[in-house]
């Protein structure tokens, strides 16, 4: 350009918070007079828009001190600042490109994140479930024990033969599932058709199950199936994964909005899909308990068809994140060949069990 | 939105006959705050929410640079990188403190019973360092006629304060409010500097608490009747029904007001808070009325009812056209088909209704800015008048600009303060 262009300003020097009136000229470079004395000279291309304000405009330069300010409210001047500086809103563009960047890593990391929960989660449970000490393992499931005490009740049904029937038959269990450690296991006084693994290998049968079974190879694959979630550790494999996955989805959502319920959702989807693969397992250990006492397993699968079936339809409960009844039913009966041994309980003995929470007489 | 204070110079003589008296201005647009929020609540969606930081600073941008005194305007200098970078810093903090708590809390598990107390005190207690830390933060970025605020003092000390005050608040019922409130304040604002003028803090507890404890008994005596019917009813030896149903009927109506007394606490807190700031001989003074603040939470209230109501309706409607697009062909009602929809397809029922509750929840979010941001910021702004500003001229720059672990601290711990 040709011609100098000049305004009065505002100044500030960054230095003291004194507001100098000063005359610029714009040229080559753009220069700040204090009457005759010229006390600063931006180049142009070092000349950045600050934030834009209702009216005027604020400008600072690289190079100068850095909260240097200059004021200026003329519009023609305004226009060819607009005009001959070139990196005026390199700020503001490069705000726009960095959006785009900043999308591109938060998806990035929100990636990672979420690979590390659905793939990196669960390959940390499976190595560390089974280095976790004993004593640790037990201490956990007393945690879990005293909650499920709260839900279910804490009334343990203790009929002395019941007792011994029961007894008789996790033992049994238990030598042909060849544990390493014996479990806990007792019958709930509960109307709930279910049966319960904790943490330390703590075994709950529902009283209400053993109103529902018609033979004790039912109750047996149950608890078999059960006796199957210790020997594979799964409480403690869940907890890893819950626990992991819940602290993460936390650390990555922050406070946003709804983080909340996203991180349910998440971890609802995530156990789900855990559980059928670790229920899948337990029913084979099941289905070699069973085998090994020469017994069937396909009564447990018919055991479980009668309590979902009347289920279905209603709200989802324990059982619903176990694969679908039916297939688990059909894979016992392709497993099965022939019963080679009697009944684990006899008659007398079936008959005991299943009054162990009715009191005599 | 157009104020009447266009370029203000140095005072306007016709509106204020001293030009050392000047009241604070607000002269951001509405529609610029708008967009910028509901585009900053968009990009959060696609960036799982990481795009907070940079819309905390989009948000104080805006209100810094559009808030000035004596026609020089406040200038925000912080960046959204930075308070990632304070983010990544307090994860850096917390994580091993919640993972060693975590093992702690399993090996102690006879403690288990009050396990999360002492946790839950020791966050009370670093939240608060938080808030001073990340107060630093945001008063290093902040600018006027080219000098920024700074800050001294320590975290630990001020968390110490509060948290020993609180304490005495609880066991007082409140009221010892008034006296845990200028502590503190004395305690930021002594450690408070524009430049080389350091800042102090002035206003009397007492004279707060002669014009709260007005409020305070209005807000505790429809408690203390209904207790009282309680007490009448079932301590007595002889029952009296329709002496003790009286009582708490009184109480009960008396009770009603009492959420709205809320804003006018506010409002005086403010009004006293502003009396007793100095920077110099710098004074603050601050007619904000509670009827500004309850008209305020009136508005909020029904316009974030209105879009979340409007939000969780397009969500539902949207997600039925998309059941009804994959369910085409089969009979039965609506409900079903999208309960069976849903059956055969968990992760769409998932994936859909976390999207559906982040819509919503982002839609309030925007109302939630404009009103508790950018209209309380503007109320309480247009409140403030400034008496011999005079006191501020001739500052020389001093103070460096502070880190962000703070914000990202109080960030992580859900904890804000002013």
């Amino acid at each position: 350009m040709t011609d100098i262009l000049e305004t009065d300003a505002a100044f500030f020097d960054g230095l003291t918070n004194r507001k100098r009136s000063v005359r610029v000229k714009l040229g080559a470079s753009l220069d700040i007079f204090d009457g005759e004395r010229r006390i600063d000279s931006w180049t142009l291309d070092s000349i950045r828009l600050v934030d834009a304000k209702s009216s005027g405009m604020r400008l600072r330069a690289n190079g100068a001190s850095e909260l240097a300010r200059l004021i200026v409210d003329d519009p023609a001047f305004i226009d060819a600042i607009y005009r001959n500086c070139p990196q005026l809103l390199v700020e503001e563009h490069s705000h726009k490109s960095s959006t785009a960047r900043i999308v591109g890593w938060s998806l990035a990391a929100a990636a990672s994140v979420l690979g590390v929960i659905f793939f990196g989660l669960p390959l940390a449970a499976d190595r560390l479930a089974p280095l976790v000490p004993a004593a640790l393992d037990r201490r956990v499931g007393e945690m879990v024990d005293s909650q499920v005490k709260v839900v279910f009740g804490d009334k343990l049904c203790t009929e002395p033969d019941g007792k011994a029937a029961f007894l008789k038959l996790v033992r049994a269990l238990e030598r042909s599932g060849g544990l390493d450690q014996s479990p806990s296991a007792d019958v709930l006084q509960s109307k709930t058709a279910n049966a319960i693994a904790l943490p330390g290998g703590r075994v709950y049968l529902f009283e209400g199950l053993l109103d529902v079974a018609q033979t004790p190879d039912e109750i047996a694959g149950v608890l078999g199936h059960e006796l199957g979630h210790v020997h594979h550790r799964d409480g403690m494999r869940m907890l890893i994964e819950s626990g992991g996955s819940s602290f993460l989805f936390g650390l990555l959502f922050g406070d946003v909005t709804g983080s909340g319920a996203a991180m349910l959702a998440a971890r609802l989807m995530l156990n789900a899909r855990y559980t059928r693969e670790a229920e899948t397992r337990a029913d084979e250990f099941a289905i070699g308990v069973m085998h090994g006492l020469g017994r069937l397993s396909q009564p447990m699968g018919e055991l479980l068809v009668r309590v979902t079936g009347n289920q279905r339809g209603q709200s989802p409960g324990i059982l619903a994140s176990h694969p679908f009844s039916e297939d688990r039913l059909a894979r016992m009966k392709a497993a099965d060949k022939a019963a080679t041994a009697l009944p684990i309980l006899d008659d007398a003995e079936w008959k005991a069990l299943k009054a162990i929470c009715k009191p005599a007489g | 939105m157009n104020i009447a204070l266009p370029g203000a110079p140095p005072a306007d003589p016709s509106s204020l006959p001293d030009p050392t008296t000047q009241r604070v201005v607000f002269d951001g647009a509405e529609g610029d705050f708008v967009t910028l929020s509901i585009r900053g609540a968009l990009l959060q969606l696609v960036t799982f929410g990481f795009y907070r930081f940079w819309l905390t600073t989009d948000v104080r941008r805006h209100l810094w640079t559009h808030t000035s005194a004596a026609g020089d305007h406040l200038e925000y200098t912080g960046r959204g990188r930075e308070l990632l970078v304070g983010f990544l810093f307090a994860l850096a903090i917390l994580v091993p403190i919640y993972l060693a708590y975590f093992l702690i809390g399993v090996e102690v598990e006879r403690f288990q019973a009050f396990g999360s107390v002492p946790l839950g005190i020791f966050m009370l207690f670093f939240g608060q360092f938080a808030i001073y830390r990340a107060r630093r933060y945001r008063l290093t970025r902040t600018v006027w006629r080219g000098v920024r605020f700074w800050m001294q003092g320590s975290g630990w000390a001020y968390a110490a304060r509060a948290f020993g005050w609180q304490i005495l608040v609880v066991l007082s019922l409140g009221l010892a409010w008034p006296w845990r409130a200028a502590a503190l304040e004395r305690y930021k604002l002594r450690n408070t500097f524009y430049g080389d003028l350091a800042g102090s803090f002035d206003a009397r507890a007492s004279a707060f608490f002669r014009t709260g404890v007005w409020l305070w008994l209005a807000a505790l005596a429809p408690v203390l009747i209904l207790i009282s019917a309680g007490a009448i009813y079932w301590a007595t030896d002889e029952t009296r029904p329709v002496l003790a149903g009286t009582i708490a009927a009184i109480g009960g109506v008396l009770f009603l007001p009492v959420p709205f007394l809320w804003p006018y606490f506010r409002a005086m807190e403010w009004r006293w808070w502003a009396t007793g700031v100095r920077f110099g001989s710098l004074s603050v003074e601050c007619d904000l009325r509670g009827g500004q603040l309850l008209k305020l939470y009136f508005k909020f209230f029904i316009i974030a009812s209105l879009v979340s109501g409007a939000a969780a309706g397009a969500v539902f409607a949207i997600g039925a056209a998309v059941v009804e697009q994959l369910t085409k062909g089969g009979s039965g009602s609506m409900l079903e088909s999208m309960s069976s929809a849903f059956e055969s397809n968990q992760v769409l029922l998932v994936a859909g209704t976390t999207l559906g509750y982040l819509i919503v929840g982002l839609s309030v979010g925007v109302v939630q800015r404009y009103f508790l941001q950018r209209e309380m910021w503007c109320i309480v702004a247009r409140s403030l008048t400034i008496r011999h500003i005079d006191a501020a001229e001739n500052v020389v720059a001093r103070g460096e600009a502070a880190n962000a672990i703070g914000e990202g601290l109080a960030d992580s711990l859900d904890v804000a303060g002013f």
